[in-house]
């Protein structure tokens, strides 16, 4: 039971496209994986579809183009092209085991860059959709943790399989979390190890100790 | 004419289907009325700009036309459905200035129009040949009677009809026959996983 969803205005602009490509990334992957935000989203392009077409008033509407002239132009035209879609990859292998992909991970694939390896049992990939933030894959072994941190911009987080926690709660398949740069907190895994999708738009600032020894080089945890 | 408009739904799905059926051009003009003036508007109020509006609606009726068989009645209304293809040329021609090789492009992130779109939707879509040598196995499992009527009728691709002749069995025999047959392997199937 997925208990973490985007919030309602996440949604809307997911629907009109008006997330950075990152945030689309993020939203589009709990989509998949939420039948109640897939309903939700049908509804809101519902809405806007009713929104857009559903102009009664005659006088508001511009008939000030030569429809006859497009309409033979699309009478005349030439199917376009199928986009033709690198194959879909819906698996992801790392460490020895197989991750299903989900669609829009699946679709998107071939953006997947190399794994790295990060201190403490955590490995990182970045997934390059263009845009001003990083969308990373980031893997967390099992007994695995993230020395305590803030961020200097939102961090959203999407598990696609695995289990991890923080001080404030556990997270699982398909929950969705935004922190804002007033919210520190410090991922661990326990039993089980967690893959999750990571939209940064700035770097991580640790904030206790010796971590903080590692705030020079929060770079790596970010591009 | 008949008394109703593209506004309702159930009449802009049949004009849909009379495009992907026979490509019929009066119910294309007839659609094409109601929404190209309507997205004209609304790509105006989006980008200030004639010509990248009249892009937008000539591209979203373009594949309204060509694409009218990728409609599915049962995600949603027309309407929402010629909105998802103009929110993702939208998309498109706003990235296509400033493009570079990494961007997302709109199929990417929606797949509205792909001819693909229910295998990978399909959780089940299974590999051919590993559910042909499956059945195979299945089939083993049935007494033989059963078991001669079903590769008659699904390898050799008899008729019903032709398999009694050739059994020299009642047409109802081998009726019940493969109803048995059916049910016997969709218990097997059920009960594997």
């Amino acid at each position: 039971m997925i208990k973490f969803h985007p919030s309602e205005q996440h949604l809307v602009l997911y629907a009109a496209g008006e997330l950075s490509p990152a945030m689309l990334m993020m939203v589009g992957t709990h989509v998949d994986m939420c039948p109640k935000c897939q309903a939700h989203v049908q509804d809101i392009e519902q809405h806007m579809a009713t929104k857009l077409f559903g102009e009664t008033e005659t006088a508001s509407i511009v008939h000030g183009f030569d429809e006859q002239a497009m309409l033979q132009a699309i009478f005349n035209s030439q199917s376009p092209a199928g986009s033709a879609a690198p194959a879909a990859n819906d698996s992801l292998y790392l460490e020895g085991q197989r991750f299903a992909l989900p669609p829009t991970l699946a679709r998107n694939s071939h953006r997947i860059g190399e794994w790295s390896r990060l201190p403490g049992k955590l490995w990182r990939a970045p997934v390059r959709v263009g845009g001003e933030e990083m969308l990373n894959f980031i893997y967390m072994g099992e007994h695995a943790s993230l020395p305590e941190h803030t961020h200097k911009g939102n961090e959203a987080t999407l598990v696609v399989n695995g289990v991890f926690n923080d001080e404030h709660n556990e997270y699982r398949d398909g929950d969705f979390m935004l922190l804002d740069e007033h919210h520190k907190h410090s991922p661990a895994t326990q039993d089980h190890d967690c893959l999750t999708i990571a939209a940064l738009d700035g770097p991580l600032h640790f904030t206790t100790g010796l971590s903080r020894l590692l705030n020079p080089f929060s770079s790596l945890f970010f591009k | 004419m008949s008394s109703a408009q593209p506004d309702n739904p159930e009449h802009a799905a049949e004009l849909l289907a009379k495009i992907a059926a026979e490509q019929s051009r009066a119910a294309f003009s007839e659609l094409f009325r109601y929404f190209a003036p309507r997205l004209q508007a609304y790509a105006t109020r989006q980008f200030g700009n004639e010509q990248t509006a009249m892009d937008l609606v000539q591209e979203t009726m373009t594949n309204v036309w060509h694409k009218a068989h990728l409609f599915k009645p049962d995600r949603g209304s027309a309407a929402t459905w010629i909105f998802t293809i103009a929110r993702n040329i939208r998309f498109d021609l706003l990235r296509k200035n400033k493009y570079r090789q990494n961007d997302l492009s709109a199929d990417d992130l929606w797949p509205v129009l792909a001819e693909t779109n229910d295998s990978l939707d399909d959780d089940y879509a299974l590999d051919n040949d590993l559910l042909m040598q499956q059945l195979a196995v299945y089939c083993e499992q049935l007494p033989k009677a059963q078991r001669t009527v079903i590769e008659l009728i699904y390898i050799e691709g008899k008729s019903q009809q032709e398999v009694a002749d050739a059994l020299e069995i009642p047409l109802g025999t081998v009726k019940s026959r493969t109803r048995l047959a059916l049910q016997k392997l969709k218990e097997l199937i059920q009960h594997d996983d």
